[in-house]
């Protein structure tokens, strides 16, 4: 009997206890909706009060036409002050007036990104030597640490497809002047990557897409060697591995919520090896290694990646307030 | 017997293959109920480009230049008939052509022998990057056409409504390179002061790209656009073809056949004003 008391008390608790919280507050039924406060004489009206009724809003019932027994028709106070109740031309001034709605420009990120990974394979394509082409395929991979800020990796693959321009023949030819050349077997970098900007584009009035704008920038290396154009009879390069900074901005292009296309300018800074453009006189010389290196000038290497983006995990939940 | 039984059970996979097979799939309209049924994609949008005229002047500056980068003072007129389509003109002058590291480095040690003669001038003569092609100016008749509309949003503060446009035309490039010479018919020999002269013309060519336009205020905007305008010139200056197979080797003259094709790039910054001061708004 005694465990019998404490589990009634124990059920009654339970019964007593807030129900589950909801996302949205619950909608009272139209016809159950309590009437609106009718405001004072003077006074100002707060149409912004998010508790008080839209306009557009019907009532579920038309409401009753004010009549002799209904007094003034708002009931309540203004049958103690009929002053204090609306009038139409009130009603008319409130409708024209203009709300400081509190609606956010963007409403929710279309694709949220803290807590995924994202992979991005890509084409990278030199923009600025018109020597030598140093396109190639690459991959990166992000973690996003936070919706904003994300650390990854990438790597790029050159070596197959350094390409010599025919300018440089031409050029070779009529001035007698050779350019020094290099090619790029591989590059690395570890990065950090920040979301600055995202927005939304309609495109012909019918479709809305979603984009966001990053800025990159990190560390790694790049294996280069210079072409031997100067003295190819003797010289023959190595790779060799260079430290490289890079930083760079692209733009994401979202077709869904976890697969986007991405273009991104990135720049690799480094210091370049290339050939000496001098030939030693004898033999011997120009068979020695030390004299085949020249200058080290600080390089830019920028490059124009386009790729796809895929995010891992597909889908998420929304925590954030709309 | 044995060949029977797998004859039939190839034809009874055959059958269930058939059978299993998917179905033509059929797509259903999904109709949408409710306030947003038959809705626009955006109410009430700024329309910043119809029936508004644009003036817009910036800078600009070529791309992956061998010998001369070309810095231009541009600017663009243009009327949009719609939001989505314009008209107008974009062009632009060159004050001065800036010399390349190449350029430099060609003028002071490239030899001058028997060999260079035809192509760079000697010992005393005008510096190499006087005969180096220059774009001296641009005009270029277009249509932009803007399919996309929308707004970004910077650091979570800063909302901006922008375009995305491409646009397309002709454009009409005065350019500066090296005259003909060793032709005969009273023109100088290509290896004398006066054969590395330059002269004037224009040239015509396909002017393409695409932009994107930040609008800050109603009456001002911000623009960025990348523009490709490809066409043969003799940018060094230089015989390079004329003779042997395909034309393909130098042959002591400077004409028409030594313009090479390149794939001119630029980059266009610019602010733009518009009027009426106010764009209309869509329903």
């Amino acid at each position: 009997m005694k465990h019998a008391r404490r589990w009634l008390l124990l059920v009654a608790a339970l019964w007593l206890l807030p129900q589950a919280a909801l996302a949205q507050p619950k909608k009272p039924a139209g016809g159950n909706k309590p009437p609106p406060t009718a405001p004072a004489a003077g006074g100002d009206i707060e149409i912004d009060d998010p508790n008080a009724p839209a306009h557009e809003e019907q009532p579920a019932e038309p409401a009753p036409t004010p009549t002799e027994e209904t007094g003034a028709g708002g009931g309540g106070i203004c049958e103690i002050d009929p002053s204090a109740c609306p009038k139409q031309g009130d009603i008319k001034k409130l409708a024209d007036r203009q709300v400081a709605a509190d609606v956010y420009a963007v409403q929710q990120i279309y694709a949220l990104r803290r807590g995924r990974f994202e992979i991005n394979p890509y084409w990278s394509q030199s923009l600025n030597d018109q020597f030598v082409g140093h396109p190639g395929p690459g991959l990166a991979v992000n973690y996003y640490l936070t919706n904003v800020l994300a650390v990854g990796v990438n790597g790029t693959y050159y070596q197959p497809f350094n390409s010599d321009a025919d300018f440089n023949f031409e050029n070779r030819r009529a001035t007698r002047l050779a350019v020094p050349l290099n090619e790029y077997l591989g590059g690395y970098a570890v990065n950090f990557t920040y979301v600055p900007m995202y927005g939304k584009f309609s495109g012909f009035g019918n479709f809305i897409f979603h984009y966001d704008g990053y800025l990159v920038g990190g560390v790694g290396g790049l294996f280069t060697r210079p072409i031997a154009v100067i003295d190819p009879d003797n010289r023959k390069f190595d790779f060799e591995h260079r430290i490289a900074f890079n930083v760079g901005f692209g733009l994401r292009i979202f077709l869904n919520r976890w697969f986007s296309v991405i273009g991104e300018i990135r720049d690799y800074i480094y210091i370049e090896q290339l050939e000496n453009t001098q030939v030693a006189a004898t033999q011997a010389g120009q068979q020695d290694r030390n004299t085949w290196f020249g200058e080290k000038p600080l390089t830019n290497n920028v490059q124009a990646q386009i790729g796809i983006s895929m995010f891992l995990p597909f889908s998420w939940e929304y925590r954030l307030p709309k | 017997m044995k060949q029977g039984f797998k004859l039939a059970l190839a034809a009874a996979a055959l059958a269930t293959g058939v059978v299993a097979a998917p179905q033509t799939a059929n797509a259903q309209e999904i109709q949408i109920t409710g306030p947003l049924a038959g809705a626009p994609a955006v109410r009430k949008l700024r329309l910043y480009r119809e029936g508004r005229a644009e003036l817009a002047v910036g800078g600009g500056f070529t791309l992956l230049d061998e010998y001369q980068r070309t810095p231009f003072i541009s600017g663009r007129l243009q009327y949009n008939i719609f939001d989505w389509l314009g008209v107008g003109v974009f062009g632009g002058f060159s004050p001065a052509s800036l010399p390349t590291d190449l350029t430099e480095k060609i003028d002071s040690t490239a030899p001058r022998n028997s060999r260079t003669a035809v192509n760079l001038p000697g010992t005393g003569g005008p510096k190499f990057e006087e005969q180096t092609g220059k774009m001296g100016w641009m005009a270029t008749p277009q249509v932009t056409f803007s399919p996309f509309r929308g707004k970004l949003a910077l650091f979570q503060k800063l909302f901006v409504d922008t375009d995305l446009y491409v646009h397309g035309g002709v454009a009409f490039v005065g350019v500066k390179e090296r005259g003909d010479c060793g032709g005969g018919g009273g023109q100088p020999a290509c290896n004398t002061a006066a054969g590395f002269k330059t002269a004037d013309r224009v040239a015509v060519a396909p002017s393409f790209g695409l932009g994107l336009t930040l609008y800050p205020s109603n009456f001002v905007s911000i623009n960025f656009e990348y523009r490709a305008f490809p066409f043969s010139y003799n940018r060094g200056g230089f015989d390079s073809r004329g003779s042997g197979p395909d034309a393909s080797f130098p042959d002591n003259k400077i004409d028409s056949e030594d313009r090479t094709f390149k794939f001119n790039q630029m980059m266009f910054v610019g602010v733009g004003f518009h009027l009426p001061t106010s764009p209309k708004i869509s329903e």
